[in-house]
């Protein structure tokens, strides 16, 4: 069963003359254990797809279906609790509460969702895994910008989810850095089964893909 | 709570400044509104002693009991109960050497009447003769003492304080209780004159010639002053109440301005917004528990500090009152920027 499956979507945004047709058709579909790449140049519809794909809003038409579930027409409740359970975000900036320790980001998700988090000794080797294991007492304002992006994939993981979604996750590492995102996500994916969807301008992180989208004015087509 | 606590800890700066102006502004509030009761008790003190329900004047006085005069003629029709009694009331200046003096009022009372019958002395004893007064603690307060001699302003003739009394003020002053007698000659009137008033503990009507009764509601509000002094305190402690409101709701309002990035990401992670409402406001009422916390222990510290001739009361009542009030604000307060987070749209975590 794919992780997320989505046939015919699409989305316009405004109403008459003002209209964009910002996706005009959607098929895509991503299995878990993959790590599947979305490109395509600016205002081609990519942050549309994502926030479609994330549940952060509605697709115009279409069907949308996750874990085998049509979310297409969930309620604000449901939608919550289907981001909450089943969807990693990581995002570029702001992903990790300013006054939280790295610890305590992850207690917070413990108070919102009680079950099905990773346990203690599972979130230590997630943590180790990523290289982040010495620091969990820091504050998000005292890591680097790559310290704070692994932290930030901990956080999307920890949860459980059953995909991770990434809105141009390397837009501030350096080569070396990217490389090592790039292994870290294929390695993520691989180890924990999960789904990696990565919107991305970046062509270095293409080596790491095991298939590769290019969005262009709204149309989706498989690169490989 | 998690939220709310984790972030107070990691800004504690912010967050202490704001409990500091909570504290000053509960107790500013604490302060006037003790000394709008302690200045309002000092006007009516007496009355409330007496139990008075009503009280008889000339009507033609303003409701001034040191300006009303009652003739024989005006209360001839008036059948006196144990439940009333002659008042004379004058304002006077009492003197002696070696002590300072002292603004009073004096009140000529009736040996058989309530008023003398039911005075609660804390020591000494009541008046025998016209020579004789029982005065306000205020006066022990100052230094005076039984057996002490004073002149009052008026006569030439010498008082013996012979008893303390406790909660004895009217007018913002001190009673001097002595007898008719004696306010008949500090208070130059015509021979046929009987008293300022009478004082009832009844809800009396009584109507002749000028004489005519006043609830006693109605004669304490026409005290000099005592309304527009307490719509001065009013009006005080309501302004310092929606500054408290004021301050905290732009406070948080501006706090949470600043974090509507984070909160739209953690809506977008799924975390429910009334988690994120409830951090908000659990900070406001911990802001304003913690000022008003400090204010009454602080406002406890200056009452233990006051001297005693300071009129402050800080009653339970008070205690209670503001610091209800102070955490009603900081609920209020925090609706404003409650709606801003309410209308985060998890979308917006996304950049464009
Ligand atoms: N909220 C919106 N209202 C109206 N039009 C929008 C809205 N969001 C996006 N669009 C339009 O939809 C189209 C696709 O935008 P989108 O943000 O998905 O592009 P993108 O591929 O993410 O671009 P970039 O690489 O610059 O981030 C653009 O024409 C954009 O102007
Ligand atoms: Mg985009």
């Amino acid at each position: 069963m794919a992780a997320i499956e989505l046939t015919n979507v699409t989305k316009v945004y405004g109403k008459g003359d003002a209209a964009v047709n910002a996706l005009k058709g959607i098929n895509f579909k991503a299995e878990k254990g993959e790590v599947v790449l979305i490109m395509g140049p600016s205002g081609a519809g990519k942050s549309t797809m994502l926030t479609i794909v994330g549940s952060l809003q509605k697709a115009t038409s279409g069907k949308i279906v996750v874990d085998g579930q049509d979310i297409s027409n969930l309620s604000n409740k449901e939608t919550n609790s289907l981001r909450l359970n089943k969807i990693g975000f990581v995002l570029q900036a702001y992903n990790l509460v300013p006054y939280l320790t790295v610890a305590d980001q992850f207690k917070l998700v413990d108070k919102v969702k009680k079950q099905g988090n990773l346990s203690q000794a599972e979130l230590a080797k997630l943590l180790k895994q990523l290289g982040v294991d010495k620091l969990t007492k820091k504050y998000p304002g005292e890591l680097s910008g790559g310290q704070q992006q692994r932290v930030s994939i901990a956080r999307a993981l920890y949860a459980d989810p059953t995909f991770l979604l990434a809105d141009e996750p390397t837009a501030s590492l350096d080569s070396a850095n990217v490389a090592e995102v790039g292994k870290l996500f294929q390695n993520l994916a691989r180890s924990r089964d999960k789904a990696i969807i990565l919107v991305t301008h970046d062509e270095r992180l293409k080596q790491y893909a095991d298939h590769i989208y290019q969005m262009l004015d709204g149309q989706l087509t498989k690169e490989k | 709570m998690f939220l709310a606590l984790k972030e107070i800890k990691h800004e504690k700066l912010r967050y202490g400044l704001i409990v500091l102006i909570i504290f000053l502004i509960s107790y500013l509030i604490f302060m006037l509104s003790s000394l709008a009761i302690g200045l309002a008790s000092e006007n009516t003190q007496a009355l409330e002693s007496w139990q008075a329900k009503s009280v008889i004047l000339n009507q033609n006085a303003n409701l001034s009991m040191n300006q009303s005069v009652l003739t024989k003629n005006d209360l001839k029709n008036l059948d006196l109960t144990k439940h009333d009694a002659y008042v004379g009331q004058t304002a006077t200046v009492a003197k002696k050497s070696g002590r300072p003096s002292l603004s009073a009022q004096f009140l000529g009372i009736k040996k058989s009447e309530f008023i003398y019958k039911d005075l609660e002395l804390t020591s000494g004893r009541k008046a025998k003769t016209n020579h004789e007064v029982v005065v306000d603690q205020a006066f022990q307060q100052r230094g005076y003492k039984l057996g002490d001699k004073i002149t009052l302003s008026g006569t030439k003739g010498k008082y013996k304080i012979v008893g303390f009394v406790k909660n004895a003020k009217i007018n913002i002053a001190p009673i001097i209780y002595g007898s008719l007698a004696t306010w008949k000659k500090l208070h130059v009137t015509a021979p046929n004159v009987v008293a300022s008033g009478v004082v009832s503990q009844k809800s009396l009507s009584y109507k002749h010639k000028n004489a005519k009764t006043y609830d006693i509601k109605h004669f304490i509000n026409k005290l000099p002053g005592y309304t527009a002094q307490n719509m001065t305190f009013e009006m005080m402690i309501g302004f310092l109440f929606v500054i408290s409101l004021i301050v905290v709701a732009v406070f948080l309002y501006i706090l949470t301005m600043q974090k509507l990035n984070n909160f739209a990401v953690m809506r977008a992670q799924g975390i429910p917004s009334r988690t994120l409402v409830g951090a908000t406001m659990i900070q406001s009422l911990i802001l304003m528990v913690l000022g008003v916390a400090l204010g009454l222990i602080m406002m406890t510290i200056t009452m233990a500090a006051m001297p005693p001739v300071v009129p402050m009361a800080f009653t339970p009542a008070i205690m209670l009152a503001g610091s209800v009030g102070m955490l009603l604000m900081g609920l209020i307060g925090s609706l404003i920027p409650v709606r801003s987070i309410l209308k985060v749209d998890p979308v917006s975590a996304i950049g464009a």
